[in-house]
């Protein structure tokens, strides 16, 4: 019976595109509780913030609750577009994303609080919301590059050439975000571009070598600091000095220590968090991991974590179960992101990584990347909606 | 194929699946693990000595009481003007407020008469204060007093432009509680009791002996702050508060009443003989304990730095030199904080006379009835000693010898009874060693140097030991060994405090009387008061005699080291009643102008302090024949009677009568029934209402004996009451009176009569 509708509606127009399978229920309720979590805990993380700059507790928790609840029904919309919509379209879509890198470059706004150099933001003319092109990038390079490998499978599996081409748009990519002096943008890009070639077959002697380019690139790099951005500088120093400059660039890191090392084993309880009261700067945005663990200690916060490996290992089972080789690897790909994303994020809050400006999903404040992860979410529950009506 | 290609995208997926969640994920659980468990104490430790700060509750002080739980040391709320140097790195800013602060300081300081330079003292020290901006907090004045704090806080709610923002001062300064100690009775037993520094830290007296005891345990509030610019503070439910506790309370055996006689008495003397000092100590023979204290001139333990002492106010005035007049200040602030009764020592003189015939007694080394010849000297080895008595006391008994004080019979029976016993008694009256009462700063003896030791006792040492001189004793020794003689023999350990009491004045210690030892037995005791009671009778110490009360007393002049230097030490030690003996004293009174002997200068004082201990503690006086005048008796009630009848009723008595007003019936007697007055006092008796009593006029009632101030009185219409040997026509003379000849007193009024003889001079 569903077969028949679908076929029915594939005659006509957009409506070929649209997904009737029933949604993996599990992905929606862990989805759901990260997010809800992830809100109580960022208006718990900005209110103090928020009243001592805006004069208004809820000021952040007003304007992201806007984007959770627009990201949502924005999720479920997306959930029932079929992925076919994204092959067919995949050229277009990586050519705005690309398109969006380059703009950046020249018409860009600083957000408050950011660093000049920075140009990764655009403003959207009439709306005013801001948003990073970057964040685009990521969604529509796994778009790109899951077209491209489902395309030439074959070829890919025995063809060593093809690396170079994958090599190629990832350094493309990652070259005009390298531009926007936006590090960790970079590494996220350079991340997922690499697992999808993984995952589309491409030998694996190539992550040999990919593998010791980075080590000895880190070392190269770590050193000989001084050839770097004065920026990426800065940040290696502090993360590999505890003691370096500690009212300025360790600062940041000092007082997530001091608000992870404060909650212990059980914590502070929610509200309960002293270190958020203008000692860790903008607490909702990238270090709002620290905050968590403050007020709701070691324990629950592994509980966090381990939500967040559930709901990756219950994207990586959807796309596994795809048949679609497309939707397999965009859905793997998308998982691929936001674990990466959620890793490197908490690494750099315990300072065991460097310090660059990762959010952390479902958590940190802001409405665009908020909204963008959703309907990357939503690209894989449409995927799973395929699963079930496949099977 | 495309089942193996299947398989190994899953492998793949897999794979990168196993890598995310193991090397990211596990990876961040465990760094985490470290991070928040392992290191997790020294960051909280880091992250509160940025979040916390504390703030100290004072713990009050613990009460310090007479015997009677009078307060005499107390803490009560004060405050403290604390100020806030971080908020203060803009010197424009910080010179604003120390100005202003420094002024509202100075002002209530000074009650207004400030100077420039008091002014700019005040503002330098606060400026000091306010430049140390890495300090969150730092305390500008302690122990402020209400007045003070309501000034600050008018200043804190004034506004200052800062960056053209209206600014509310109370962002840079605060008012904190604060406790401060009060001494209720100012100078009242300021040496005993002492005085406590800043941070209420004892500094000298039972506040320094007892500092550890009455510091109670200060209390903290430990409040939060935020990280903004300003640190204010975080919501109350991260503050902690550990309650202050309060210290022991100190309950002491000095009695304010007879604390008051003692000081009294003791000032009037200082001023009477210009001395450079006088000191006394009342003692409960019976337990050691005493009673009162005092070292005069003292100071206010409210304001110990301030100089009382009207001498050496006047000195620095000459002095130009800065530095010089800071050392003169400082060295006048100790010498007021003495206690003199404990610290300083002198030669006792006759006084160890007591010591000397008790161990001749108990050693029999003088029959009692045997004479011994005084002729006015006698020879020791080489030398030749003279008695005080030029001329010689001629044959005389042993307690003849001892009223008469004559040094050659203290030298004979020193030298009979030799060193071996005579140290021994030295010994064992404890004037080898410190009395150990519970005082800071007790002069302890030194072998050889403040005494003779027996090893290094040569005759001549044995003989000026005999009769009190070449060695030296403090107060507090000499009225000990001196009250073991009034108690039988025992020899106490003094002391001052008898209780401590926990904050919910609960006994938690008791002191209870120390016996030292038996030093000589109650016979030998029994004989020696016998003979010290013959001295205030018939003796040197008669000046010390006291009206209805049996007195025993020694009388004692020095001359003070560095002799010949016309320096004198007066004293008179004494206790009562001698049937059954209470209470002892002791007078010296230090450098005295004019007349230096103990008998003329410290017996008199002795004897009125005795006088009104006796009253107070109720020991009901037993008159002799002689002393019959002195009886106080109560007037019968004649209120209502008709005057006639009334006055014949009061003449019956004895009593002399006035009656003023024409009424019929008497309105009003003064003295009124309840007062008493001597036997042949006057009775003034009021017929009419008249709105005004009416007055006379206060007569000169020095110089005269006993009969011929009587009548002068009753002439005068007012009463006598008379203090000293009145009744001894031989020498006695009255040289006091209580209220000033040439004032307008009531009809009926008591004025005291002061008597003492001059011609028992020579002790």
């Amino acid at each position: 019976m569903f077969k028949r509708l679908f076929k029915h509606s594939t005659k006509t127009g957009l409506m070929r595109f649209k997904e009737d399978g029933p949604l993996d229920s599990w992905f929606l309720i862990l989805v759901m509780a990260l997010l809800t979590i992830g809100t109580i805990m960022m208006f718990s993380a900005s209110y103090v913030y928020a009243s001592y700059y805006r004069n208004d507790s809820f000021w952040f928790l007003k304007r992201q609750m806007i984007f959770v609840i627009g990201g949502i029904a924005l999720m479920l919309l997306v959930s029932k577009v079929k992925l076919d919509f994204y092959k067919k379209y995949a050229l277009v879509i990586m050519g705005v994303a690309v398109a969006l890198l380059i703009i950046v470059l020249f018409y860009h706004t600083n957000v408050e609080g950011s660093n000049e150099s920075f140009k990764r933001w655009i403003r959207v003319p009439l709306i005013g919301i801001t948003f990073q092109p970057s964040d685009f990038a990521k969604i529509g390079l796994i778009i790109f590059l899951a077209f491209i490998i489902d395309n030439n499978r074959k070829r890919i599996e025995t063809d060593w050439k093809y690396m170079f081409f994958f090599l190629a748009i990832i350094g493309a990519v990652c070259f005009l975000v390298i531009l926007e002096n936006h590090l960790s943008g970079t590494i996220l890009l350079a991340g997922i571009g690499i697992a999808m070639t993984y995952l589309g077959g491409v030998k694996k002697g190539w992550y040999v070598v990919f593998i010791s380019v980075i080590v000895i690139v880190a070392i190269v790099a770590i050193s000989n600091m001084e050839y770097l951005p004065g920026y990426i500088q800065e940040r290696l120093k502090s993360w590999l000095d505890e003691e370096y400059d500690p009212s300025g660039s360790r600062w940041q890191t000092n007082q997530s220590l001091y608000a992870i090392g404060s909650g212990g084993l059980f914590g502070t309880g929610l509200g309960g968090s002293k270190q958020k009261h203008l000692y860790l700067p903008e607490p909702q945005n990238d270090f709002i991991f620290a905050i968590v663990c403050e007020e709701l200690g070691y324990i629950r916060t592994v509980g966090i974590i381990i939500l967040f490996a559930l709901l990756i290992w219950r994207g990586f089972v959807i796309g596994m179960r795809s048949k679609n080789r497309f939707s397999s690897l965009v859905v793997m790909g998308i998982m691929f992101h936001i674990g990466l994303q959620t890793s490197l994020n908490i690494g750099v809050v315990t300072g065991m990584l460097p310090n660059t400006g990762i959010s952390l999903p479902f958590f940190s404040y802001g409405g665009t990347a908020l909204t963008m992860l959703l309907i990357e979410m939503g690209i894989v529950l449409s995927a799973s909606r395929g699963i079930k009506r496949e099977i | 194929m495309a089942s193996s290609s299947i398989k190994e995208s899953t492998k793949r997926a897999m794979t990168l699946l196993l890598i995310l969640l193991i090397l990211g994920f596990g990876s961040c659980i465990i760094y985490l693990g470290y991070v928040q468990l392992i290191k997790g104490d020294t960051y909280r430790a880091k992250a509160e000595s940025s979040q916390l700060y504390d703030s100290e509750i004072s713990a009050e002080r613990g009460v310090i009481y007479d015997r009677n739980m009078k307060e005499l040391a107390k803490s009560a709320s004060a405050w403290k003007v604390v100020i806030y140097p971080n908020k203060l790195k803009d010197e424009a800013v910080r010179e604003q407020i120390v100005d202003s602060l420094s002024k509202v300081i100075v002002e209530k300081d000074d009650q207004g008469q400030y100077t420039k330079e008091d002014l700019e003292d005040t503002k330098e020290s606060v400026r000091e204060k306010a430049s140390m901006t890495s300090y969150g907090y730092l305390v500008v004045k302690n122990k402020i007093e209400k007045e003070l704090r309501d000034e600050i806080i008018k200043l804190m709610e004034t506004k200052i432009s800062v960056k053209s923002e209206m600014v509310s001062l109370s962002n840079y300064i605060g008012v904190e509680s604060d406790v401060k100690r009060y001494y209720p009775y100012g100078t009242f037993a300021s040496t005993v009791i002492g005085f406590t520094g800043t941070e209420d830290v004892g500094r000298a007296g039972l506040e320094l002996r007892y500092n550890s005891d009455l510091t109670g345990t200060n209390g903290r509030i430990i409040t939060a702050v935020n990280g903004g610019a300003n640190n204010d503070k975080m919501p109350v439910e991260f503050e902690t508060v550990y309650d202050a506790q309060q210290g022991i309370s100190l309950v002491t055996t000095l009695d304010e009443t007879i604390q008051r006689y003692l000081e009294e008495s003791l000032s009037q003397a200082l001023l009477d003989h210009s001395a450079k000092s006088a000191y006394g100590i009342v003692m409960d023979v019976n337990t050691g304990a005493i009673l009162a204290m005092s070292s005069q001139p003292d100071y206010d333990s409210n304001n110990p730095y301030r100089i009382t002492d009207t001498k050496t106010i006047e000195v620095p005035e000459e002095i130009t030199d800065k530095e010089e007049l800071i050392e003169k200040k400082v060295e006048a602030q100790y010498s007021q904080w003495r206690n003199r009764t404990i610290s300083d020592t002198y030669e006792p003189g006759s006084v160890s006379k007591i010591i000397t015939a008790a161990a001749a007694l108990e050693e029999n080394i003088w029959p009692e009835n045997d004479t011994f010849n005084c002729i006015g000297h006698i020879e020791v080895e080489d030398r030749i000693i003279r008695c005080s008595h030029t001329e010689g006391h001629g044959a005389q008994t042993f307690k003849q010898a001892f009223a008469n004080s004559c040094n050659p019979f203290f030298i004979r029976i020193g030298l009979n009874m030799g060193q071996e016993v005579f140290f021994k008694y030295f010994e064992a009256f404890g004037l080898t060693e410190s009395t150990g009462i519970d005082l800071p700063a007790e002069a302890s003896p030194v072998k050889d140097v403040t005494y003779h030791s027996l090893e290094n006792m040569s005759v001549v040492n044995l003989a000026s030991s005999s009769f009190g001189q070449t060695f030296q004793v403090s107060p507090i020794q000499m009225l000990t060994a001196v009250s073991a003689i009034a108690n039988g023999g025992n020899l106490m350990k003094p002391y001052i405090v008898s209780k401590m009491l926990n904050q919910d004045g609960e006994v938690i210690k008791q002191n209870n009387p120390v016996v030292k030892r038996q030093v000589v037995s109650k016979s030998t005791c029994d004989k020696i008061i016998e003979m010290m009671e013959e001295v205030v009778n018939s003796g040197t110490g008669a000046n010390g005699y006291v009206a209805g009360y049996r007195v025993a007393g020694k009388t004692g002049t020095s001359e003070k080291i560095g002799a010949n230097n016309g320096k004198y030490v007066a004293s008179f030690v004494c206790f009562a009643p001698a049937d059954d003996p209470q209470v002892a004293i002791l007078i010296a009174v230090d450098e005295p102008e004019g007349q230096y002997y103990g008998s003329q200068v410290a017996a008199p004082v002795a004897a009125i302090v005795m006088q009104k201990i006796m009253t107070y503690l109720n020991v009901e006086p037993q008159f002799n024949e002689d002393e019959e005048i002195f009886t106080e008796v109560n007037a019968t009630n004649v209120i209502g009677k008709e005057v006639s009848s009334a006055k014949a009723l009061l003449k019956d008595e004895g009593f002399n009568v006035r009656v003023i007003g024409n009424g019929e019936n008497v309105i009003e007697q003064v003295p009124s029934a309840n007062q008493t007055i001597s036997k042949n006092g006057t009775v003034i008796l009021y017929t009419e209402k008249s709105a005004e009593k009416e007055k006379t006029i206060v007569p000169s009632l020095i110089g005269y004996g006993v009969s011929e101030i009587y009548s002068v009185a009753s002439y005068y219409g007012i009463n006598v009451k008379i203090v000293g040997n009145g009744y001894d026509t031989t020498g006695f003379v009255s040289y006091k009176q209580s209220v000033e000849s040439g004032t307008e007193v009531a009809y009926g009024s008591t004025v005291t009569v002061y008597f003492k003889s001059n011609l028992t001079a020579v002790d």
